[in-house]
């Protein structure tokens, strides 16, 4: 199908968030995830209704866990706290329902106020209140969500990450464990959405709502359904969707991915490029004792409702069987690895000596028999620009590579049956020395 | 009848089509010390060098029949080693197979895969560039990676050739990755597995000399493999597809559950499944789904699933499975413990795979299941009795 030209619709949104993401990411480089951290631990979350954007032009009526007196959002704030601290969440409630918060893996969490809820205290309507209290004793990734008829108001927003931590090395840590070390994490809150739910609430119909007929149109990371994924934190163009998923990374470095689902549905969630190795769920370290020892390597993970997974990626681009620089020798083109060193020709750093000065196996079609992608720097080596027909790439300033990092459900790389959009981020990985833009 | 009239319309356009396209002849197959493009090395001259392989496939479109007898329409790949360069498109057109063929390859050897898009003969409107994705490959880069978006595709009527140094073992798979939903859902998938380094040495006591992973211990020693590939079809989405009309992505829902393009009874079925008269009357679903092994020996499942919507669990009755291998990795922890495990049960999402061993020892001769237990799936759209459901005979 030609999609191109649907695509093409979507193109304004996709340069402006990717230009202006490319171009400002690197003045506000937290290095680490987004998300509010307290001092004190105290955190104030109000329940409000706000609006969602998706690619394919909706906008979508959500509840949602603001950060204090701010707008509503989607997913909540991700709180972010020290193991060992003693965490309040105070939330105010400004919906017409009553609202509350569940902290799954959490021990003795005490509420206070409200009024007595199924699962736990909640905060009344219409501008009650409820304080809920409990001690962040491990590390880990972990969600919260609303205890308070879940069905309906986790679909309609009220859900967020929760990050513990570790005394040791918490800022490139995930646990007490030099197996969980990182240099760049990401979070991966998925989520769906149907929308049938989302108008029905909208126009005052929430009787309506029947949750055995439930049926999704939208997926998303982090509140965010593609092309959206890739667009700066906290865009004014996405004033409910702070958070972004765009990782970034150099060969050799590590990628924790902070893996949350957070809807009904189970996802297998696939990183192009390489395998990735899931260390914890639910905040546990997979070990017999020592460090992740049992930790699994996979190249797609099923991320599962209400449970956490997290993971540890790399990639190195050995075996290649070519230079994946375009290193070539010119004093004698068979003399490769160390033999291509000692001609003078350096490696780069952490490039396989083995594959060094390879040369490149194929030769490529000519440019009229290819289709290329935006992200595709038009050369297949790391670092390089190459030549590309007018119009085509444009998103790869750097000659970095990029790779798609999705939900291998095929059905949710779609935006209300619109593809391509949905469940899906590009990864970058950028030459030694380049910049990352999202650290 | 009408769709035999159209048929005939498009073959024609097409016929015309490929007259236009062969003769720029930009069928171009790289194979090193082939030297007439068929990518083998069979005429006087030609040199196969050491631990090397060379691969062509076609993509485009073609049928497949359903077990209930519906006619499905398409988007695959044919094998199209040994046809010379200038009958590449004739030959390829409108065969597509679904499953594709399966690709298994020994870990290290250099793969040279060509991939010649011959178009998409009942769809002339279209002109979808293609690709290869090798599911898993561990540090891939881009340009060989096949998704479109952060590299390149080919399109109608040329080639573009992948080089694959081949990595680690296990079972991995390989689909297009060209409009993912949309192509993936029109079947363009297929079974593709890595053998060890350590095949064909004695270890552990392994008399068959065959093991899934380089263990050390032989301890994924087997005796006999079966590539088995979940798959689902949807089948509104693909007639509205043959019926040019937009494609259905958010209603999206499947109703042909299979395992390797089949719903039983056809799974059973040892031999290619009668040729659909509406591609040609060419073979188009190869790969049996069908178990059979020996009392005593140890028989290896590689379970794959490439469904594009659902997660399926699949189980055997009366043979317990023994999980060795997920995600073409071996169940060891990183202190070299063997992680390892009896179930009766594995279930998988779209992406994922699971190396399976049965130990047949003391197993009774007979026929046993290997079936989804999502019951509902145990059907060929409206036929009840069917779907994702496989026997394993045991002589």
């Amino acid at each position: 199908m030609r999609t191109n030209r649907r695509l093409i619709k979507q193109i304004p949104t996709v340069l402006i968030t990717v230009a202006v993401f490319l171009a400002c990411g690197a003045l506000h480089a937290e290095g680490a995830i987004e998300g509010v951290v307290s001092a004190t631990s105290t955190f104030t979350l109000t329940a409000r209704t706000g609006y969602v954007s998706t690619p394919d032009g909706g906008s979508y009526l959500m509840w949602g866990y603001a950060n204090g007196p701010g707008p509503m959002q989607y997913p909540g704030p991700t709180l972010i706290v020290n193991q060992g601290a003693v965490v309040t969440v105070n939330l105010n409630n400004e919906l017409t329902v009553p609202v509350s918060i569940v902290f799954p893996g959490q021990k003795a969490v005490r509420s206070t106020g409200g009024i007595p809820g199924l699962m736990t205290n909640e905060a009344p309507a219409g501008g009650g209140t409820v304080s809920y209290t409990f001690t962040a004793s491990q590390p880990g990734t972990y969600t919260y969500y609303s205890g308070t008829n879940p069905d309906l108001q986790i679909e309609m927003g009220l859900v967020g990450a929760l990050i513990v931590r570790p005394a040791t090395n918490p800022g490139t840590q995930a646990y007490n464990h030099a197996d969980s070390q990182f240099d760049h994490e990401y979070l991966f809150l998925l989520s769906e959405m149907d929308p049938r739910i989302h108008d029905l609430v909208a126009t005052g119909n929430m009787a309506q709502v029947d949750n055995t007929t439930y049926f999704p149109v939208l997926w998303f990371i982090n509140g965010r359904a593609a092309p959206d994924t890739m667009a700066e934190a906290n865009s004014p163009l996405l004033p409910n969707q702070p958070y972004n998923c765009m990782p970034m990374m150099h060969p050799g470095e590590k990628i924790l991915l902070r893996m949350i689902g957070a809807g009904r549905d189970f996802h297998p969630y696939h990183t192009h490029g390489n395998h990735h190795r899931v260390i914890a769920r639910d905040g546990r370290l997979l070990s017999s004792g020592s460090g992740a020892d049992l930790g699994e390597q996979a190249f797609t993970t099923t991320v599962i409702p209400g449970s956490t997974a997290d993971a540890i990626f790399s990639w190195t681009g050995e075996k290649l069987g070519w230079d994946m620089y375009g290193h070539s020798n010119t004093v004698d083109p068979n003399r490769i690895g160390a033999n291509c060193v000692a001609d003078g020709v350096a490696l780069e750093p952490g490039e396989s000596l083995a594959d060094h000065c390879k040369p490149f196996p194929v030769v490529l079609p000519s440019q009229q028999e290819l289709t290329f992608g935006q992200f595709y720097s038009g050369s297949p080596f790391l670092g390089a620009l190459g030549g590309l027909p007018p119009g085509e790439g444009g998103f790869n300033p750097n000659g970095g590579f990029f790779y798609m990092w999705h939900s291998h459900a095929e059905k949710e790389l779609t935006n209300n049956d619109i593809f391509p959009g949905g469940m899906l981020t590009m990864m970058l990985i950028e030459a030694p020395g380049v910049p990352l833009m999202n650290p | 009848m009408r769709g035999k009239r159209r048929f005939c319309f498009w073959t024609l356009i097409f016929f015309l089509m490929s007259l236009s396209i062969s003769s720029h002849a930009a069928v171009n197959v790289q194979c090193p010390g082939d030297n007439d493009g068929d990518a083998r090395w069979n005429t006087a001259g030609e040199v196969q060098p050491p631990n090397t392989e060379c691969l062509h496939l076609a993509a485009g479109d073609g049928f497949v029949t359903m077990a209930d007898g519906h006619l499905q329409y398409t988007f695959g790949f044919k094998n199209v080693t040994g046809t010379l360069e200038d009958t590449v498109m004739e030959t390829g057109m409108l065969a597509a197979e679904f499953p594709a063929p399966t690709l298994k390859f020994r870990e290290g050897t250099h793969v040279y895969l060509t991939l010649t898009n011959v178009g998409m003969v009942m769809r002339p409107d279209l002109f979808d560039p293609h690709s290869v994705h090798w599911h898993g490959f561990p540090n891939a880069a881009p340009v060989f990676d096949g998704e479109p978006m952060s590299s390149l595709s080919i399109n109608m009527g040329a080639s573009l050739t992948y080089y694959y140094q081949v990595p680690d073992p296990g079972t991995y798979m390989f689909h297009c990755h060209v409009e993912a939903t949309e192509h993936m859902q029109m079947g363009m998938l297929g079974n593709l597995y890595v053998t060890p380094l350590q095949d064909g040495t004695s270890v552990g006591g392994c008399g068959s000399q065959k093991y899934v992973y380089n263990d050390g211990d032989g301890s994924t020693c087997y005796d006999v493999d079966f590539p088995i590939q979940i798959h689902a079809f949807d089948s509104n989405f693909h007639d509205l597809h043959i019926a040019v009309q937009p494609l259905p992505f958010a209603l999206m829902k499947d109703n042909y559950p299979m395992l390797n393009g089949r719903g039983y009874p056809d799974t059973v079925n040892p031999n290619p499944l009668p040729a659909p008269v509406e591609n040609g009357s060419k073979d188009s679903q190869k790969v049996s789904a069908k178990v059979s092994a020996i009392a005593g020996q140890k028989v290896l499942l590689r379970i794959s699933s490439l469904a594009t919507v659902d997660f399926y669990t699949l189980q055997v009755l009366g043979i317990p499975m023994k999980v060795v291998g997920k995600d073409s990795r071996i169940l060891r922890s990183s202190g070299g413990q063997n992680l390892s495990y009896l179930t009766n049960s594995v279930t998988l999402g779209g992406g994922e795979s699971v190396d399976v061993i049965l130990n047949t020892t003391g197993v009774a001769p007979g026929t046993y299941f290997l079936y989804t237990t999502d019951l509902n799936n145990l059907s060929n759209n409206a036929e009840d009795f069917g779907g994702m459901m496989t026997e394993i005979v045991i002589n």
